[in-house]
């Protein structure tokens, strides 16, 4: 059903996508028979399995804990720059992975955002996602 | 004759042997590593190679995807767990020659049949790409979008349990595939008014989450199961290999060399196939097939050889097309772009030195891997055992933002990275095909440019693809991989439980 759903939708995304000036629908050929084709599978998944795979709800709570921080992450990225975003992802990824030795966890938020931000900020010299509201580097002058 | 300069080459220069030593180790621990693949650790290492010279980038890359392959087989030996897909059939036999404390000597069937394939696969590459170049130059638009058109249905119908679920997997790769700026008129598409999607979805971010994010939420459901090992070192006499028993696994190798060479000219097939058809093949014309499964020698050298072979082959589109046979192809093409250098056959006439320098690594690099293998894979396997998957697994997460940010150094990237993290766990769940999507993801600009190029170039529409016969071939053999894969599951419906 959610392929045939999808289907629709990015059909009818498909029809909104402005022809050429010459009034040609070469952008839309693609998007078409890719949405086309999805609402067909979609249609023929319902008529031969209408139950599909079952997926196993034992684990869902910890994907979903591991979804969470990942969004918060990026968005903590975002705002609070690498550094102090990685410190508190990093023991929380490795809690979400059943670690509980506070030694390991209180380790791996100092050393992973250091270790990161030496290897790809500091040796290979991209440029670091800086903090909207507050950046550790304004503090430290960059390092 | 281009190889024999590009060997001395590459010889003579210690930092870019040094990359392939390094690539060798890399890849045979990680390919050993259960759950990841060698593409994940290609995809997770890729943006680090847009800080080095081309040729280094490209040899690391491809030397990574040579020796994982590989490294799968330590996995499948000792940890009766396939580190890669292409090693389950090597596990039929492995792990109970590691039961019976035959690991070493499993290990080193495994090593001398990965190696011979291997090379065979690169040899047969080095003598045919140049002439499947000059063959390609001469295709035209039709011919070409006939192509793309075949390696869809072929990439969605023929790998996984479902064909309509791989086909969907293709079409969802190709919907995302068509977000941003039509190049052609520059009109948006699907960016529902998004200033970050108009510069489409970037390769490398999609590729980490669906290989890399999309694992590490995968092992979530792992957590807390101990790896078993068995003996990987044991009893010298047990653990030495002899001439006498290797010989009877050398008919199997040929043989399975060339159906992996095969197999790996066709995109999407890949060397799980490969494996499985080399090892089905291998059986039915064994002297005792009775002892296969139970730890025939025989059965691990057969879709070792197979696996293996496929490395090279699958490079003959991608080099020749522009079209990536493989996961690790589609990787290998943003390398390639990264440089500016422009994949397809023209590129035997603008980088013919790059290319043949590559070929060069690829085969020293199967020799390092083959001697590390040789004479360390039980050291290997012990590695692995110590690295606890609690900590790896939280590692190889937090690497994954960074690496997806370091792409373009933008943090839509990192967001289209989980996203693609999520779909690519929930598409290995629900039956679709990972591979499928980001190979169609890969395939749709290509396709959709050679499409609108034959209109414009027909006087008659559509009908240019049936009335240019080699177009039309093409379009038939899609079409008839498609019917064959159907009746094959219809077979198999009618015995067990896949579903068409």
């Amino acid at each position: 059903m959610a392929l045939v759903l999808i289907g629709i939708g990015a059909t009818v995304a498909s029809f909104g996508i402005s022809p050429d000036q010459a009034g040609r629908w070469g952008a839309r050929y693609f998007p078409l028979a890719g949405s086309l084709a999805l609402i067909l599978l979609g249609l023929i998944e319902l008529r031969a399995a209408p139950g599909g795979p079952v997926m196993e709800r034992r684990h869902l709570p910890a994907i979903a804990a591991l979804l969470g921080l990942s969004v918060v992450y990026v968005w903590a990225i975002s705002a609070l720059g690498y550094l102090i975003a990685t410190a508190v992802a990093a023991p929380l990824a490795l809690w979400i992975f059943r670690v509980r030795a506070p030694i390991g966890l209180a380790a791996a938020a100092v050393l992973s955002p250091a270790l990161y931000h030496l290897i790809f900020f500091k040796l290979l010299g991209v440029f670091p996602p800086l903090g909207r509201y507050f950046d550790v580097l304004d503090v430290i002058g960059g390092y | 004759m281009d190889i024999f300069p590009a060997l001395l080459g590459v010889l003579s220069d210690p930092l870019l042997l040094g990359w392939v030593v390094l690539a060798a180790i890399v890849g045979m621990i990680v390919g050993a590593i259960p759950g990841l693949t060698a593409s994940a650790a290609i995809a997770m290492l890729l943006p680090l190679t847009f800080y080095m010279e081309p040729l280094p980038a490209l040899a690391f890359l491809y030397v990574i995807g040579k020796s994982g392959r590989y490294g799968g087989s330590i996995a499948a030996i000792l940890f009766n767990t396939p580190g890669t897909a292409a090693s389950a059939a090597t596990q039929l036999d492995g792990y109970p020659l590691a039961r019976q404390d035959k690991a070493g000597k499993a290990m080193k069937v495994a090593t001398l049949s990965s190696v011979i394939g291997d090379f065979t696969g690169e040899i047969l590459l080095i003598a045919g790409v140049a002439w499947i170049a000059a063959l390609a130059l001469k295709l035209g638009p039709p011919e070409l979008f006939a192509v793309y058109f075949a390696a869809f249905i072929v990439i969605g119908s023929v790998i996984g349990k479902s064909v309509t679920r791989g086909l969907a997997s293709a079409a969802l790769g190709v919907l995302v595939a068509m977000i941003g700026l039509d190049p052609i008129s520059s009109t948006e598409r699907f960016t529902f008014g998004s200033f970050d999607l108009t510069n489409g979805i970037g390769l490398v971010p999609l590729m980490i989450g669906i290989f890399v994010l999309g694992e590490v939420f995968a092992q979530i459901e792992q957590r807390g199961q101990p790896s078993e090992m068995a003996s990987g070192g044991g009893d010298a006499n047990h653990n030495r290999l002899t001439w006498r028993e290797y010989k009877p696994c050398l008919p199997h190798v040929a043989r399975s060399s060339f159906i992996g060479a095969f197999i790996g000219m066709l995109p999407g097939l890949g060397s799980a196939i490969a494996a499985f058809v080399a090892y089905g093949e291998g059986k039915r014309r064994a002297t005792s097939p009775e002892q296969w499964g139970q730890g025939a020698l025989e059965g691990v050298a057969a879709p070792e050889a197979a696996n293996n072979a496929v490395s090279g082959p699958s490079m003959a589109p991608l080099l020749t097309l522009g079209i990536p046979g493989s996961t690790i192809g589609a990787i290998l093409i943003g390398v390639f772009l990264i440089h500016g250098i422009q994949i397809g056959p023209t590129m035997f006439l603008t980088s013919r030195d790059l290319i043949y320098a590559l070929f060069a690594c690829g085969l020293i690099g199967i020799v390092i891997y083959g001697l590390i293998g040789y004479f360390g894979a039980a050291f290997v396997g012990r590695f692995i055992v110590r690295i606890p998957t609690r900590v790896l697994y939280p590692v190889i997460f937090l690497t994954s933002f960074v690496a997806a940010y370091t792409s373009r150094g933008n943090l839509f990237d990192v967001y289209v990275m989980v996203a693609a993290g999520f779909a690519g766990w929930a598409m290995r769940k629900l039956d679709f095909n990972p591979a499928a999507f980001v190979i169609s993801f890969v395939l749709a600009g290509g396709a959709e440019e050679t499409f609108r190029q034959a209109l414009l170039l027909s006087d008659n529409g559509l009908m240019i693809f049936v009335t240019r016969p080699l177009a039309l071939l093409f379009l038939v053999i899609g079409c008839a991989a498609l019917m064959m894969r159907l009746r094959s599951l219809k077979k198999q419906s009618g015995a067990g439980t896949v579903t068409p």
